[in-house]
């Protein structure tokens, strides 16, 4: 089927079957390749973009439920080659990347939830991370680095 | 100027956030053919028909892939026993029978579901003891016919074993004040990377080019080769970006299939894996028993120990678990001071999944059992936990149970820090219910593989190094291997580049493994280096008038020492050096300097030392909640000799992404399999640590220098997530009073040893 979303700010029409899954169609259909594929199952949140600045995992929503809505990826963080986005800049800051899998993920939701508030605490941090697994860092630097984005030091230090 | 030392940002991060890194599950070439996987639904048969043509006609089907296109026997380093695909038997219930390159999934899958198949079930070998019994099915019939890379001892379903026996035991054990025994049972673990498995292939020039995330690009040509039957020459492998690796990454996997289905279709293919192929077929950390038997002293001595590892194979040697078959009685006898001591690590074919490696190998579970049965001996002397450890600890200058003399050990140091920052006499006096306390240390090895490295002048100044290195995310190559060269040259930390691993462009690299990338490859890069300086300043010494030894390398220039505004930048020296002593560059190389051990010892070695040691203490503090038998780690302290601390912060990071790895490994992952079929299929059952679980980590980084590490470095990475899961085990012993000798600690096992302690209270009450 054909269907129509607004993609990082522009309109785009895709033509895949309703049911292939949003990840499937940003990175198969669309060339945006920055949600990752880490289960498919929704456990591990690598995949997550932002559904009307809601944090979502894209390999389980069926494509043509964005019609009509917007949908945000990591690529639209930075422009393509401007400088980063305070959560991107902050990540390389607090060292909180390593293999880098997770992080399309990571960023996603802390964007969003530094967009509903900037009053964090490492505790509201750890809550919101819960759907995203990294298995590389431990989580700690990943923490930080969404505090030190919003600019508190959520309670610590 | 000095980067080293420095928490400089990784050269690769930007790409990383911006989600423009192409990662091995990101890279395909043009037209690129889809794969599907014919894997066995059972875990033991003999195959009587296989026959693919009716699949080889589906349209769309390109190429179909069987055990009559893949001649060779591999294995990972030491024994060959492996085929791609079920050759008469099938060993292990996923183990590849066929594969199928096709246009689309839908063909693939009508392919698949086309290929006549007919086994005759034998019957399944599962358990590790009934697997060594005497009446038990072999599994590998043929096991006397394949070759191996050293002698050791096997037979039968015994894959592998490995032996190390040191003085007088039997005397230790008669004259022991106290003599106590223990047995401990530990999970298999899974990796889990966030990216799964994948490779491109294409055939070309008669040769494989194979692009895939693997952290040991020589391995994998090399063991791609052997399954195909030709020459390493004849495979080229190259990395994109790797989605985290952990050892599961280290062997052939996807690869040998991709190549010969290349060959076969005539175009590029690309195979990625499922979650699920992920967790039933890619090989996870080992199940194992572990039984320990220790004389002692009254005092707390340790007079003697045995212990015997069994630990499971899976079905055949793919993975590390036979290589590290000696590793076992090094964990064990590396940290105290063990005089006699009689090991025995035997490594046990089963039919279920190869094993493979996962950070800290065997490791884990071993020092899981030994601290545990430690604990034992000082409730059954009433000695102080940390005090029995410390009168055993090894102390500058002593043995190893190798007879490897540590002359920079530093336990007792690693102890005091954590001391200082939790001091264990608050802690044990302000013991209340349901918390408990641990404290242990550990000595580990640094894997001493050998690297080769080139290093060259570019004609704007900057400096780029060309090796196999993988950056599987510790920052071995986005920072460490970058800012010791940029400190030898002399050059801004972004004017050193590297290559991509390829083995067409670079020189042997013994994979990223051990922690040995900083340590072995940058030592590489830095000779390589070093070698680059003296040309540099061979070459300015002439432009500037002066001699060598007046120079200094700063800030991308050559300088006279003490002369300001008297200097020359790199890119006009190289730009000089190109047409008078040709352009600029080195090779440089490495391997671990050999390091003298009773080699009298030890049976079936192939690791037979620690090198480049370094020495650790974990202290943990938990709390148990009584209702759920929830345990919570409230308190984490890690002190970590590392050498020479090259990246302070990505130190941390590995510090810390190693503890959560290793507290899952403590209280939730558990890779259960069931009549042979791997149960956890999914990340809905298998349960790894979220950003919940892991509790602040207490850091302390000493540096205890290592003569042959680059700079004073040893290996970082691997050893944050080994002492985990014993002193959290230890911690939990402490809160409830009772010891669980399995992992992991589940709240139904915490809730049953809690219920088990008060039946036994009551009665006395
Ligand atoms: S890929 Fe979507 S949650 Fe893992
Ligand atoms: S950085 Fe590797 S999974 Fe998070």
């Amino acid at each position: 089927m054909s269907y129509a979303f607004t993609l990082n700010g522009r309109g785009v029409d895709v033509d895949v079957p309703g049911l292939t899954p949003l990840l499937e169609v940003l990175r198969e259909h669309l060339g945006l390749t920055g949600a990752k594929p880490g289960c498919g199952e929704g456990r591990c949140g690598a995949c997550t973009v932002l559904l009307d600045d809601q944090p979502v995992v894209s390999c389980l929503l069926p494509g043509s439920a964005v019609e009509g809505r917007s949908v945000r990826t990591v690529e639209s963080l930075a422009g393509a080659d401007g400088p980063l986005s305070p959560v991107q800049d902050a990540l390389l800051d607090a060292g909180g990347v390593q293999c880098g899998a997770c992080i399309p993920g990571m960023a996603m939701t802390l964007t969003a939830v530094l967009e509903q508030s900037r009053d964090l605490s490492e505790e509201t941090v750890r809550q919101s991370l819960t759907g995203n697994i990294c298995r590389c860092t431990g989580y700690q630097k990943i923490v930080d680095a969404a505090l030190r984005a919003a600019g508190t030091d959520g309670g610590h230090r | 100027m000095t980067v080293v030392g420095t928490s400089v940002r990784r050269a690769d991060g930007d790409a990383k956030v911006r989600g423009t890194a192409v990662y091995g599950m990101d890279y395909t070439e043009p037209c690129a053919l889809v794969v599907r996987v014919l894997r066995s639904s059972v875990p033991a048969a003999r195959i009587t028909r296989l026959d693919t043509s009716r699949a080889e006609k589906i349209p769309g089907v390109r190429a179909v892939a069987t055990a009559a296109d893949t001649p060779g026997l591999s294995g990972m380093l030491v024994l060959k026993d492996q085929t791609v695909f079920a050759r008469d038997e099938i060993r292990y219930v996923g183990e590849p029978i066929a594969a199928v390159a096709a246009d689309t999934i839908e063909q693939a899958d009508a392919a698949i579901a086309a290929i006549e198949l007919e086994v005759d079930p034998l019957e399944p070998v599962y358990d590790l003891e009934a697997s060594l019994a005497d009446d038990a099915r072999v599994i590998h019939p043929d096991w006397e016919s394949y070759e191996t890379f050293l002698d050791g001892p096997r037979g039968g379903n015994l894959a592998w074993e490995a032996r190390v026996e040191r003085g007088d035991v039997e005397a230790a054990f008669a004259s022991a004040h106290l003599v106590v025994e223990d047995e401990y049972r530990t999970p298999r673990q899974h990796q889990c990377s966030i990216e799964p498995h994948a490779a491109v292939a294409r055939y070309e020039q008669g040769r494989y080019i194979v692009h895939t995330p693997t952290q040991f690009p020589f391995l994998v040509r090399g063991r791609v080769a052997e399954l195909l039957g030709v020459r390493p020459s004849d495979v080229r492998v190259v990395v994109p970006a790797i989605g985290g690796g952990f050892g599961g990454k280290l062997d052939a996997m996807l690869e040998p299939m991709a190549c010969v289905l290349a060959r076969k279709a005539g175009r590029p293919v690309r195979v990625v894996n499922s979650r699920a192929e992920e967790q039933a077929t890619c090989g996870p950390r080992e199940n194992a028993i572990v039984r320990l038997r220790t004389a002692v002293a009254k005092d707390g001595t340790i007079l003697a120990q045995e212990g015997v590892i069994l630990c499971d194979n899976g079905a055949n040697s793919s993975g590390e678990t036979v290589a590290c078959a000696n590793l076992a009685p090094l964990a064990l006898g590396g940290t105290y001071r063990i005089p006699s001591a009689r090991y025995v690590s035997k490594v046990v074919y089963t039919n279920t999944v190869p094993t493979a490696a996962f950070r800290g190998v065997n490791g884990n579970y071993c020092v899981f059992a030994q601290e545990m049965h430690l604990d034992h001996i000082a409730r059954e002397l009433g000695i102080d936990r940390r005090e029995l450890r410390l009168r055993n600890v090894l102390k500058a200058g002593e043995q190893m149970v190798n007879g490897q003399q540590l002359d920079d050990a530093f336990l007792e140091q690693a102890l005091a820090k954590a001391d200082e920052i939790a001091p264990w006499e608050e802690l044990t006096a302000a013991r209340r219910p349901l918390r408990g306390v641990a404290v242990v240390p550990m000595t580990w090895i640094t894997n001493p593989g050998p690297s080769g490295a080139t290093v060259k002048l570019g004609e704007d100044g900057t400096v780029t190094v060309t090796c196999a290195a993988a950056e599987i995310g510790t920052g071995g190559v986005a920072t460490g291997i970058r800012q010791i060269v940029a400190d030898e040259l002399g050059v801004p930390f972004e004017d050193v580049l590297v290559t991509p691993a390829d083995t067409d462009a670079a020189g042997y690299d013994h994979g990223a493994q051990g922690s040995r990338t900083t340590f072995g490859t940058g030592s590489a890069a830095l000779d390589a280096a070093a070698q680059v300086r003296e040309q540099v300043l061979d070459v300015a010494g002439g432009m500037l008038e002066a001699s060598p030894e007046d120079l200094e390398l700063v800030d991308g220039h050559v300088g006279v020492v003490g002369v300001p505004g008297r200097r020359v930048s790199l890119a006009a020296v190289a730009a000089t050096a190109m047409w008078s002593s040709g352009p600029i560059s080195a090779a440089g190389k490495f391997v671990a300097p050999p390091v003298p051990f009773d080699a009298g010892c030890m049976v079936g070695a192939a690791l037979t030392h620690f090198s480049a040691a370094s020495y650790h203490a974990h202290l943990a503090e938990v709390e148990i909640d009584p209702d759920t038998g929830r345990v919570r780690v409230t308190r984490y302290v890690v002190v970590q000799d590392v050498g020479r601390a090259i990246n302070p912060q990505m130190i941390e990071g590995q510090i810390q992404g190693g503890v959560a790895q290793g507290i899952g490994y403590a209280l939730y992952e558990n890779l259960r399999i069931s009549d042979g079929v791997v149960v956890d299929s999914g990340l809905e059952t298998y349960r790894l640590p979220t950003a919940l679980d892991v509790p602040p980590i207490e850091i302390a980084i000493l540096e205890n220098p290592c003569s042959y590490g680059p700079l004073g470095a040893k290996g970082v990475a691997e050893p944050s997530i080994i002492p985990v899961a014993a002193v959290i085990g230890c911690a939990v012993a402490d809160a409830i009073g009772t010891p669980l000798q399995s992992l992991p600690l589940t709240p139904f096992d915490v809730l049953a040893a809690l219920r088990h302690r008060d039946q036994e209270i009551s009665p006395r009450d």
